[in-house]
């Protein structure tokens, strides 16, 4: 199997396993690979879009759908809490699991606590709705804000 | 991307933060995108679907404003 695709998996892999993303040490020592050959996995897979680094330590922040920093956006799934990247994201970690999902996030407007669930393969019907503040094109251009 | 209560409040959250209210996305959509992003995220060959298979995607769920062309 192509090392990046051993990266990538160890890396989601971990994630959805305990909830927490994996440092590039970590990933090395699980595949008894260089660090250094990691980090330049970790810079081809965020190429692709498959991971967001953080700027100084290039380690990572965002394995899509998951966080590895906290968000308003919390899912707990299976007896496992995550964090989502945004509202779309929250319901990515039902479909990347495959499992039934609960999330805790708020109105992005006042605050107030709103609650969003998959159960068997489907969103259960609530109210709330989502909005997109940038334009399909310039997701990238910052996506941490995005 | 942001969850609101209402329309309302989207209505209201922009005006406070100056950003242009968008097109909004309904909780179905928003599962079809999760899905067609990260159904198989979790396997060998996962990847992030390209600018023609997103448009795709768009129009299958019904998003076809001008916000969602994609120029990647």
């Amino acid at each position: 199997m192509e090392f990046d695709v051993r990266v990538k998996l160890t890396i989601y892999g971990t994630i959805a396993d305990t909830g927490r993303a994996p440092t590039a040490a970590d990933v090395a020592a699980t595949l008894e690979s260089s660090l250094g050959a990691v980090r330049e996995a970790f810079q081809r897979l965020a190429r692709k879009r498959l991971l967001v680094l953080e700027p100084d330590t290039f380690e990572i922040r965002m394995a899509p759908p998951f966080s590895a920093v906290p968000t308003p956006f919390a899912v707990e799934a299976g007896g496992k809490s995550y964090f989502a990247n945004c509202v779309w994201d929250s319901l990515g970690v039902a479909a990347a699991l495959h499992r039934d999902i609960d999330v805790s996030t708020r109105c992005g407007c006042c605050g107030e606590a709103m609650a969003l669930a998959v159960r068997h393969g489907a969103p259960v019907p609530t109210y709330g709705i989502a909005h997109f503040a940038v334009p399909a094109a310039h997701w990238w251009d910052d996506i941490v804000y995005t | 991307m942001l969850l609101f209560r209402s329309e309302d409040h989207v209505h209201r959250w922009c005006l406070a933060n100056d950003v242009p209210r968008r097109p909004l996305v309904s909780l179905e959509q928003l599962w079809g995108l999760a899905l067609a992003w990260y159904e198989n995220r979790l396997t060998e060959e996962s990847r992030r679907p390209g600018p023609d298979e997103m448009g795709e995607i768009f129009g299958r769920l019904g998003l076809e404003d001008p916000f969602w062309q994609v120029r990647e």
